[in-house]
């Protein structure tokens, strides 16, 4: 399956995958609604973005109780809005934080790749999301573990 | 290998253990279903509640779904005695049903608290679909409703009762709302919202009768201040169904006591979902935890293990979400656990709240309240059931959760909860998607 490849070192912060995610996911150039988020580190010096990794147990999944998430085409868990009722139980279920809510429409919504296309990738002026036929992986902890240090050692950790 | 799996209980647990079955199993057996109701979603009845979805939404399977998968269904049966010597379920209307292994999925119902009134008309509960129907009837646009119980089961149907029209009082005999979902500070940030939202909330009161008043209800406290509505909803707490096992072997505390495969005492008997005391994920200690994600989980491992598979269970994490007026309040794992190294987080002026559990440098526990508008409120949630669920080690980002509690992706990400959470799978192998069922038989 082809997964999102995240090099987060090449990430510049532009925030152009969470514009283009939300035109393509709601229609609003709105990053409140993208389902990839870019998250600032070191004091906002350095950025990666973060989104679902369609994990195998599909914790979103088989934990809605009427099915309203299901798997793609494109191998992605993916809201069925028809079912969907709003429960949030998804957004606990999920242990990466990836499935949201949206208030406006009372529906669970999160990354189901763009159906095969995503546009976040297409957003990327540097090819910090790539779309990939490789085995996903944590994509961000050493960068982040290694940003986050310096951190803690500067300031122990307090602001 | 059994051939004839009979399940008891057409709720969440029952209705994944026989779809795992059919997903798992090589050559072909037969399933029976015996279920009190047509199987339906206990967790959806609030969208049915306020006609944000039709009646028909909340049913699980169809009978021509059922047929497909080769069921057989005894619905609007109970079943009254397990012989586990025989391997025979007797049922209410006394017919007998044999089976080589049998999953005992029976679920909860409502109790009222014991008041005089509690049984006359307009005074309900909500937990099944037909009580869910009675309270249909009984509210209309202006209605007073005095829900009578501060719980989970109220505040999941909180929104509904606002949305149709009524003015609703809570009542509760506790000092506090939510007493088991949210510690102290946390209720008092929902209270104070829900106030400001236009929700009266009576707390530390005790009700003492419910009589009728000519056409309304009359709810009378040991207190004094008498309440005058419409319609009163007796939130006041579940019990297991289990009294019709009592003759038959299995042993129970205040569940069925189970293994990690989910077996009780006798082998060839297993027990899911709200009846099953299984091993709690946090604790490693027996527990009851009445959830639907618990209910899950248990069905689809039973299920595996009666389609002969051998999968142990890890546990079940509580965790539990509610919304109120669009303040999202969740809590997860050992929330309470007075031994732990605790943090709280707040921002009053934006009605936000975290409280984090540490065991060593591990979360066993956390609380998050926060607007549903807020971004990073959502991403939370989730990041944090992640990191009680791994039991993840924080090392020195502990002390960066506890400086910064609203910045819980750094410490998230950083100490590489994602990557221990990938191979992750509650049966072994990538969960199918509803619909996808292959049927051997």
């Amino acid at each position: 399956m082809k997964v999102l490849k995240i090099t987060p070192e090449r990430c510049t912060g532009c925030l152009r995958c969470e514009i283009a995610c939300s035109y393509v996911q709601v229609g609003a150039f709105q990053p409140a609604k993208s389902v990839i988020r870019v998250s600032p580190f070191e004091g906002h010096t350095s950025y990666a973005p973060y989104t679902c990794t369609q994990c195998a147990e599909g914790w979103c999944m088989t934990a809605c109780p009427v099915g309203a998430i299901t798997i793609n085409a494109a191998g992605a868990k993916d809201v069925l809005d028809d079912r969907c009722v709003g429960c949030k139980l998804c957004t606990i279920a999920c242990p990466y934080g990836t499935v949201f809510y949206d208030a406006s429409t009372r529906k669970a919504f999160k990354c189901n790749l763009c159906g095969g296309d995503p546009a976040c990738v297409h957003a990327c002026p540097t090819a910090a999301i790539e779309y990939e036929e490789v085995a996903t992986r944590d994509w961000l902890h050493d960068f982040a573990a290694e940003r986050a240090s310096h951190v803690l050692a500067t300031n122990g950790g307090r602001r | 290998m059994p051939r004839r799996h009979l399940i008891i209980g057409g709720g969440t647990a029952g209705m994944n253990a026989m779809r795992t079955i059919r997903e798992e199993e090589r050559e072909p057996s037969e399933i029976t279903l015996v279920s009190a109701e047509k199987p339906y979603s206990r967790m959806v009845l609030p969208y049915y509640l306020d006609r944000s979805i039709a009646e028909q939404h909340v049913f699980t399977t169809s009978a021509a779904l059922l047929a497909q998968w080769k069921v057989k269904t005894h619905v609007g049966r109970r079943a009254a005695a397990l012989d586990t010597k025989a391997n025979v379920c007797t049922l209410d209307d006394g017919s007998k049903v044999e089976y080589d292994d049998c999953l005992i999925a029976t679920g909860s119902s409502a109790v009222r608290a014991p008041v005089p009134g509690a049984d006359g008309a307009n005074v309900h509960s909500f937990w099944t679909l037909d009580e869910c129907r009675g309270v249909i009837a009984s509210v209309t646009p202006g209605s007073h409703v005095v829900m009578i119980g501060a719980g989970f089961i109220s505040f999941t149907i909180l929104n509904s009762i606002l949305a149709l029209g009524a003015k609703l009082t809570i009542v509760e005999v506790a000092p506090r709302i939510l007493p088991r979902m949210i510690d102290d500070a946390g209720a008092e940030v929902i209270e104070e919202w829900l106030r400001a939202h236009g929700v009266t909330i009576r707390t530390n009161v005790k009700v003492t009768k419910i009589e009728d008043a000519r056409g309304k209800k009359r709810v009378k406290f040991a207190s004094g201040g008498d309440l005058v509505c419409d319609v009163v909803i007796m939130a006041t707490g579940i019990k297991t169904n289990l009294e019709w096992l009592k003759d038959s072997g299995v042993r129970m505390n205040r569940g069925i006591i189970v293994d990690d495969h989910l077996r009780s005492n006798v082998p060839n008997v297993y027990a899911a979902g709200d009846v099953a005391e299984g091993r709690d994920l946090v604790s490693g200690q027996p527990a009851l935890h009445a959830i639907e994600p618990t209910a899950q989980e248990h069905g689809r491992v039973v299920g595996a293990n009666m389609a002969g598979k051998d999968v142990a269970y890890k546990g079940s994490l509580i965790i539990n979400i509610v919304e109120v007026c669009h303040l999202d309040a969740a809590s997860f794992g050992a929330w309470d656990d007075a031994k732990a190294d605790t943090v709280v987080g707040a921002k009053r002026d934006r009605s936000a709240y975290r409280k984090y559990l540490f065991t060593g440098d591990r979360l066993t526990g956390a609380i998050i309240i926060g607007r549903s508008g807020d971004v990073w409120t959502t991403n939370d949630v989730g990041m944090l059931k992640g990191l009680v669920q791994t039991g993840v080690r924080l090392g020195r980002f502990k002390d960066y959760l506890k400086a910064h509690p609203f910045d819980v992706k750094t410490a998230y990400i950083a100490s590489g909860t994602a990557g221990t959470l990938l191979p992750e799978t509650v049966l072994g192998r990538p969960a199918k998607a509803p619909g996808e069922t292959p049927v051997a038989v």
